[in-house]
């Protein structure tokens, strides 16, 4: 008997070791390619530096350091994201990506992480509302194959409303337009408009909000072969109960979105990531970003 | 067989096509011997001609160059090109180089001699053609009757057995035409071997040794000069050269 | 909107000028040497070489630059990962060059037998008769000559594809126009960064234009390349 739970233990012990051996190459940092536009703030964007930052790219970073393993951040064309998710080239996709059906058949999408709604920019000597910017005949403006596009087309135009819809590669573009006067308001996503708003020094403003609560998610490859989701979505979980996620928040989406001061607060706070102290990071992101006195690591 | 035999030809048969151009033409030339090939156009002189270094493949016969028979195929051609001359009708010089690197290229890159050899020799045969002062030139900047001098210049550079002319003076302004025949007279008179495809009777008659008359793809008449010339053996030869005075008012 | 742009943003351009420009040089290097070989197998490849230089050419003639891009950015990544060829996993920057190339090395392939077409024939006839091989009537005849008449045809390309390399952040390299376009994301000033844009665009043109010109200038041979205004003086 006793001989028996003598060879039981060795047999344990040795099934444990070999277990722990096999499992050694897989415990070793794995890095995941994460791949993202970087050309849609405050999402991501590249600042000053030629940095990549922004709200997506954060949440990538923190929860890679909350779930121990390490991101490789690329800089790729929007509507070549999901083809490199499929082929392998890219392992998660962070651009802002609205959970659609048709997308959701060839990739699987984390918990949603943003809902957001489309805002209808003026130009602030235009005396428009919310309801006279899509007067009849007025020319509104929109990024091609975005949400806010739909929308014109599903309530202005499809309602009767004789208005005409000029789309644009990028939102740039239509603000442009839209301070040169060639067009009379753009729908687009709200924080995107925020920061339309605040770089034009006063001469664009947000006339209203429509609700459409569209919603982002990151993807992964269909089938999800490296178990990403379940760890990015309690990352996401993880985030929000330390108050992370709000701090993030504030420091991207606050009242104020001001892209410029990025640059400085992200130089100054990024050392907190590289110490793998992302609580610290969001706090004094959050403050900086507030303008309000903060901690650098 | 004599030694001093260097050209053969057997029997050559060529045809384009339905068209037979040479229909069996056998001839042989000796050493220092300028054999002129005469006859209308287009009945196979320059044919004949460029299957002697096989610019043209013949369909039959034997071609020898001294004791090789260059028609075998077992024989590397490029090893015998560098002994025959070849003078074209339109000179052909390469475009992009000077009178000197036109001379030294085969030198150089054929005959594997050194930059310096080469130049030596090249700067030999372009005096030799009354040209060293030009060596510098390019083909554009040199007369018909220049470029023609450098063509030779380039073929005796590779020490040739035999040069062969393919009317070398047919492309060239009547008042160019002396300087080229001058070089091909002093050439002949200093013993080289050669075959001349030529309109020009004068030439044929006071330089050459022997003459060929051709016509439609075969030997009319074959003889020295004086022979061909003042006293043809055939009614066709007879009516060709005095086409031909008719034309130039003579022999020239 | 300020009128002048700031340093940062400068060196942000200048970077993506710099990667615009290794991006042209290569992709026109491995298209010259890929279309001189076509090149060389349609005018002097034995018929069925010949058969399949022309059809590589129109192939590759036939296919937009982007879609060709794609396909080989994915086709390679799908082989690398179905086949674990990991060789076979290249950086964006050379799945541009080699995608870019192939393009060109069509066009430059037409540029180049153009020039082969223009060299009198009688001239390789002439060296095979002073006992040249095949290949070394190309390479010391038709070669120095055709690369020289080909030169003009070059210029034409190099603006060309220049202007093309702005389609390569689809596959996520940094170029010129991407960098602009970041810029605009994050400042919003459209029209000042592209006017920007547009100007070193101009300059490279420029300057790549004028030094071809040098070249042929440099490595001009009288009668054979092209006859120049001061020979001639103002003809019409």
């Amino acid at each position: 008997m006793q001989s028996i739970v003598r060879w039981s233990v060795v047999v344990g012990v040795l099934v444990v070791a070999l277990g722990i051996g096999g499992l050694v190459p897989q415990a070793q940092t794995q890095t995941f390619k994460v791949c993202s536009d970087i050309s849609w703030p405050p999402f991501e964007w590249t600042d000053a530096k030629g940095q990549f930052v922004g709200f997506d790219l954060d949440v990538m970073r923190i929860i890679a350091i909350l779930k121990g393993y390490k991101v490789d951040i690329q800089n790729l064309g929007f509507d070549s994201i999901i083809p490199a998710v499929q082929a392998g080239q890219c392992d998660i996709g962070a651009s802002g990506f609205t959970i659609t059906k048709e997308r959701a058949q060839v990739v699987d999408f984390s918990d949603p992480y943003w809902e957001s709604n489309q805002s209808v920019l003026i130009r602030t000597d235009s005396g428009l509302n919310i309801i006279t910017a899509f007067k009849a005949g007025n020319k509104i403006g929109a990024q091609r194959g975005t949400t806010g596009a739909q929308w014109v087309e599903d309530n202005v135009i499809n309602q009767g409303i004789k208005v005409e819809l000029k789309l644009y590669e990028t939102y740039p573009l239509a603000e442009q337009d839209l301070i040169n006067k060639q067009i009379h308001a753009v729908v687009e996503d709200e924080p995107a408009a925020k920061v339309a708003v605040k770089a034009s020094k006063g001469v664009l403003k947000i006339a209203g909000i429509i609700n459409t609560e569209e919603q982002f998610g990151f993807l992964v490859r269909k089938g999800d072969p490296n178990k990403l989701l379940p760890r990015i979505n309690d990352g996401m979980k993880e985030m929000k109960k330390k108050g992370i996620w709000n701090n993030l928040v504030e420091a991207y989406f606050g009242v104020d979105v001001n892209l410029d001061r990025v640059t400085q607060c992200w130089a100054d706070l990024k050392g907190y990531l590289d110490k793998n102290q992302p609580d610290a990071y969001a706090e004094n992101m959050a403050a900086c970003m507030a303008g309000e006195s903060y901690k650098k690591p | 067989m004599s030694s001093n035999i260097v050209v053969r030809v057997e029997d050559l048969h060529k045809r384009y096509g339905n068209e037979e151009i040479l229909k069996g033409v056998s001839f042989t030339v000796r050493q220092g011997e300028a054999l002129a090939i005469i006859g209308p156009s287009g009945t196979g002189k320059s044919t004949l001609l460029r299957c002697i270094n096989r610019l043209t493949e013949p369909d039959r016969g034997r071609i020898f160059l001294e004791d090789t028979e260059i028609t075998s195929p077992h024989v590397d051609i490029n090893k015998i090109r560098q002994q025959i001359g070849f003078v074209f009708q339109d000179f052909n010089l390469f475009a992009h180089l000077t009178a000197l690197d036109n001379v030294r290229l085969g030198l150089m890159k054929v005959k594997g001699f050194s930059k310096k050899e080469a130049t030596e020799r090249a700067m030999h045969e372009l005096a030799r053609v009354g040209l060293a002062e030009k060596a510098h030139a390019y083909p554009a900047q040199l007369s018909g009757g220049q470029q023609q001098r450098v063509s030779i210049a380039r073929a005796l550079a590779m020490d040739p057995k035999v040069m062969l002319f393919d009317e070398p003076t047919s492309a060239l302004d009547p008042e160019l035409i002396g300087e080229v025949l001058q070089v091909m007279q002093e050439l002949a008179e200093e013993g080289m071997t050669m075959i001349v495809v030529t309109h020009e009777m004068g030439f044929a008659r006071s330089v050459c040794d022997e003459v060929i008359f051709m016509e439609k793809g075969v030997i009319v008449e074959q003889g020295p000069p004086e022979q061909v010339f003042l006293n043809p053996q055939q009614p066709r030869t007879r009516q060709f050269l005095g086409k031909i005075s008719e034309l130039y008012g003579g022999a020239r | 909107m300020s009128v002048i742009l700031s340093w940062d943003t400068w060196r942000l351009l200048l970077a993506g000028t710099v990667v615009t420009v290794e991006l042209t040089a290569s992709l026109l290097a491995v298209g010259l040497v890929l279309g001189v070989l076509v090149a060389l197998g349609q005018a002097y490849g034995p018929r069925p070489l010949a058969a399949l230089c022309s059809s590589y050419e129109r192939f590759f003639r036939a296919m937009p630059i982007l879609v060709l891009l794609i396909v080989l950015n994915y086709g390679l990544a799908f082989l690398a990962s179905t086949y674990e060829l990991l060789w076979l996993r290249l950086p964006a920057f050379a799945v541009a060059v080699l995608a870019f190339g192939l393009h060109s090395s069509a066009y430059q392939s037409q540029i180049f037998r153009g020039a082969i077409r223009a060299i009198k024939p009688g001239q390789l006839l002439a060296a095979r008769a002073l006992g040249m091989t095949r290949w070394q009537a190309i390479r010391y005849i038709v070669l120095p000559q055709a690369l020289r008449l080909a030169i003009p045809g070059w210029s034409n390309e190099y603006s060309g594809v220049l202007k093309d390399t702005s389609f390569v952040f689809a596959i996520g390299v940094t170029e010129l126009t991407r960098q602009g376009w970041q810029i605009m994301q994050r400042t919003r000033e459209v029209f000042l960064i592209f006017i920007t844009v547009a100007l070193i665009y101009l300059v490279l043109t420029y300057l790549g234009t004028w030094l071809l010109e040098w070249v042929e200038r440099r490595w001009g041979v009288p009668g054979l390349t092209g006859q120049r205004q001061e020979e001639y003086g103002r003809v019409i």
